[in-house]
């Protein structure tokens, strides 16, 4: 009974919000970037650093900016809770969403709903597999083609060794090695030229865990002894799995092959800079959460998705989307055609590190930590 | 002076109570069949795993890597099987875990260096572990004393803890990798340098095979004063020599894992050890030292189960709990003291984690608390209460991780290894559910 009558509740206020949202709809136009403009964010969770370190701040100063109300809510890595924040989100006078989707099909109900109320909804980093949204994320298979290419570049044949993420993620099984085979990796294998240690698909990791990959290594590390094998180079799919090889070569006292990654955390941002891991590859969060930001205002405005039009000179040029401003079509995998930004990510190497700094991602001394200034790389100096 | 044995020439003929059976035999060494048993089904799944990789398998650097991964969990298993004992659970260890390797890690990166104390400290190493212990000791108690002094189940307590510790890793260091620990500290999880080396290893040998000689010697002595039963000769002669030929066996193999040859030519250049060798530097490794302080844990926690009066008390509460109130034992502050070793237990766990990682992330120790309890359920402890070894859990963590570590030394994903491990798990508890009820 409770629920049946929470439910009815939560229609209203679902009727309620619609009738609001049309009605800033044609309010807008007049009055500018509207004052009523408010922008609901739902996160899967807190728990990667980088969600209310970058990505949080910048959606809500370019809300703000824009004269919008900033308003959000963390799921807790729950599908079910994701879908009760987006009811809340909902009642509370959001007239866009942004959803981080702990899961791409169970947020459908909480899309449905959104759709019910005519509020337009941005997949932010995580795609959702629905006609009616905007995607705003990094292109991961240019992420995947980045870390590869870094890689062979750095050594174009020999020994590889593949470190992939959570076998449930598409990122991690679809994705980052599209990009990898992009970049020339399939290519080299064909031609003889690198030879993958450990199996044809690599080793993946359960829920991208440091100590899993570090275990996984070890055991690599000790397999390729008894064969007599030398690793040359090591593909890692992200940071956590990086730090784990880390772990596993400095355990093992291996040395330190050139190791790839992304995300730029900090503690790998500091191996790059000491040297053990060659490439970290860095989706700048906080130009991805100005570009939401920006896009969520516009959509406010009733702008249709097909016309959105990000502000020039907001983002990074090297980090703007290559396909321009304007918001272009995508294809999902399940072949649903969408409208996009998709970002350009920063490939990071102790040649560039700066960058880094520069952008807010890690001060010069967390950096340089233990870093000899006078051969460490030009940001330590 | 009576006893059977005395009677009976070395050579092992029938005596009265035993057929000539392999059973009877086996009986009168007094063997714990369970341990045994799972010696036996280590030894099948390392055997395995060699035939299934070409014989590359069984090698001293790859039974080290085996050892290290698992002496985290072993550890742990050691309390966890008190704690089961006392019919109580703790699922708050994987987060204890993970708090403490990342207390570690702050410590040396960020809060010692802000009081002044620098990288050129002196003895940083000892006051991040001991203040990491006393961390734990404080956690574990807390949580001992809701459970046994207010009496709230110890699975909601340590379910809470669960959850609620692991949310405090967060906010210590919103969620971010934090890496580089002091260079002493990162021994503690071995490698190379952190590993007592060839001669110690040797040393301990030796010593542990005096010790297992001098312990049959006291036994046998101790029961003859009392008038026990006491071993045939002949099975004393050879528990004596097998159990020689074992420790100094695994010694020998593990001084015959060496110094990968890139880090012995540096630290010979660093060092000035002269010009190299032919065949190049082969310096053995010996024991690391996570197994040393596995082996230490193992030690202390069996002295203080067997042979302390607080070992004692767990287990007659665990067999009995009105009983044990009534004889007046304090079943409170033994159950509470459980949970405080627990938390010293965890802290040592996460030393080695965190040095293993030399820094620590936000998953540190993630799911440990189903790890340690599968080692310390395999290993015979039962739900139940009562009965469990510590021997027998540190070995149930070394089947579990000799699975883990076979599965993914020939390449097989996670996945795969969960379920495996999964039906071990089940398959072990059966057969041991099994056999327990066929004993009765």
């Amino acid at each position: 009974m409770q629920i049946r009558r929470l439910a009815a509740l939560v229609g209203a206020a679902a009727v309620i919000v619609t009738a609001c949202s049309t009605g800033g709809g044609t309010a807008a136009p007049t009055g500018g970037a509207g004052a009523d403009c408010t922008v609901g964010v739902s996160w899967n969770n807190f728990q990667q650093p980088r969600w209310a370190a970058h990505d949080q701040p910048n959606i809500k100063s370019t809300v703000e900016a824009g004269g919008g109300t900033y308003i959000d809510a963390d799921a807790n890595l729950s599908n079910e809770q994701q879908l009760t924040d987006v009811d809340t989100l909902i009642s509370k006078g959001a007239k866009v969403l942004i959803l981080l989707a702990q899961d791409n099909k169970a947020i459908l109900p909480a899309l449905q709903k959104a759709k019910d109320a005519g509020i337009p909804v941005i997949a932010y980093d995580r795609l959702i597999e629905d006609s009616s949204i905007l995607y705003i994320t990094f292109d991961n298979v240019l992420v995947g083609k980045a870390e590869a290419a870094a890689i062979l570049a750095k050594v174009p044949e020999g020994n590889y060794v593949l470190i992939k993420g959570d076998p449930g993620d598409p990122n991690a099984s679809t994705f980052l090695p599209q990009g990898w085979d992009e970049a020339g990796l399939k290519a080299a294998v064909d031609a003889g030229k690198i030879k993958i240690l450990n199996g044809p698909d690599g080793t993946f990791t359960d829920a991208w865990k440091t100590e899993k990959a570090q275990s996984n290594m070890e055991a690599i590390i000790d397999k390729a002894v008894a064969d007599g094998n030398k690793i040359d180079a090591i593909l890692a799919e992200n940071d956590s799995t990086a730090l784990g090889v880390v772990g596993a070569l400095t355990a093992k006292s291996y040395g330190f092959p050139p190791l790839s990654g992304q995300d730029g955390d900090p503690a790998n941002l500091n191996n790059v800079a000491l040297g053990k891991q060659y490439v970290d590859v860095w989706k700048n969060a906080n130009e991805l959460g100005k570009a939401a930001g920006a896009a969520a205002l516009e959509l406010c405005k009733g702008t249709a998705m097909a016309s959105l039009t990000l502000p020039d000179g907001l983002l990074d040029p090297t980090v703007a989307p290559t396909a321009g401003l304007t918001a272009k079509d995508f294809t999902t995998p399940d072949g649903t055609v969408v409208k996009s930004f998709i970002l350009q990510p920063t490939p990071l190497t102790a040649e560039n590190l700066q960058l880094a700094v520069d952008g807010g991602q890690i001060t010069k001394e967390d950096l340089c930590k233990g870093v000899d200034p006078a051969t460490g790389p030009a940001a330590c100096k | 002076m009576t006893n059977v044995a005395d009677a009976t020439p070395v050579s092992g003929q029938v005596q009265p109570p035993s057929r000539a059976s392999i059973r009877g035999l086996i009986a009168q060494t007094e063997i714990d069949l369970r341990l045994f048993g799972m010696l036996v089904a280590l030894a099948a799944i390392l055997l395995t795993f060699n035939i299934l990789s070409g014989g590359t398998l069984f090698q001293p650097t790859n039974m080290v890597t085996l050892a290290v991964q698992a002496a985290g969990v072993a550890v742990i298993a050691t309390g966890m099987v008190l704690v089961i004992v006392s019919r109580n659970i703790d699922l708050s260890v994987g987060s204890l875990v993970g708090l403490i390797a990342m207390t570690y890690a702050l410590l040396m990166t960020d809060w010692m260096p802000m009081l002044g104390m620098g990288a050129d400290f002196p003895f940083r190493w000892v006051i991040a572990l001991g203040l990491g212990v006393g961390l734990g000791a404080l956690v574990g108690g807390l949580q001992g004393y809701i459970i046994a002094y207010i009496g709230v189940p110890s699975f909601i307590v340590t379910l809470g803890g669960l959850l609620s510790i692991r949310g405090v890793v967060w906010y210590l260091s919103s969620g971010a990798a934090v890496s580089g620990l002091d260079p002493n500290f990162q021994l503690i999880g071995g490698g190379a340098q952190g590993s007592i080396g060839g001669t110690l290893t040797w040393i301990l040998g030796l010593v542990g095979c005096l010790a297992i000689v001098a312990l049959l010697i006291n036994g046998r002595r101790q029961r003859r004063r009392f008038g026990f039963p006491v071993r045939p000769m002949w099975a004393e002669v050879l528990i004596g020599v097998v159990g020689c030929a074992a420790v100094l066996g695994v010694a020998a193999f593990a001084n015959a894992n060496l110094w990968p040859e890139g880090l012995a030519n540096r630290i010979a250049t660093e060092q000035n050890w002269g010009p190299t060798p032919e065949g190049g530097w082969r310096i053995p490794t010996g024991f690391p030292n996570p197994i040393m302080l596995l082996i230490g844990v193992t030690l202390a926690m069996t002295w203080m189960a067997n042979r302390r009066r607080f070992g004692r008390y767990v287990y007659a509460y665990g067999g009995n709990p009105d009983a044990a109130e009534l004889a007046g034992i304090n079943t409170r502050w033994t159950i509470l003291k459980t949970y405080v070793v627990m938390g010293v237990l965890c802290a040592l766990a996460a030393a080695i984690a965190s040095a293993r990682l030399n820094g620590a992330t936000l998953d540190v120790g993630q799911s440990y608390e189903l790890y340690v309890i599968a080692a310390a359920v395999v290993g015979g402890t039962s739900f139940a209460g009562g009965i469990g070894t510590i021997p027998g859990a540190v070995l149930g963590a070394f089947v579990m991780q000799s699975l883990a570590y076979g599965l993914s030394f020939m390449g097989v994903n996670s996945p795969g290894q969960n379920v495996v491990a999964g039906i071990v798990l089940i398959v072990a508890v059966g057969f041991d559910t099994f056999n327990r009820r066929r004993g009765s």
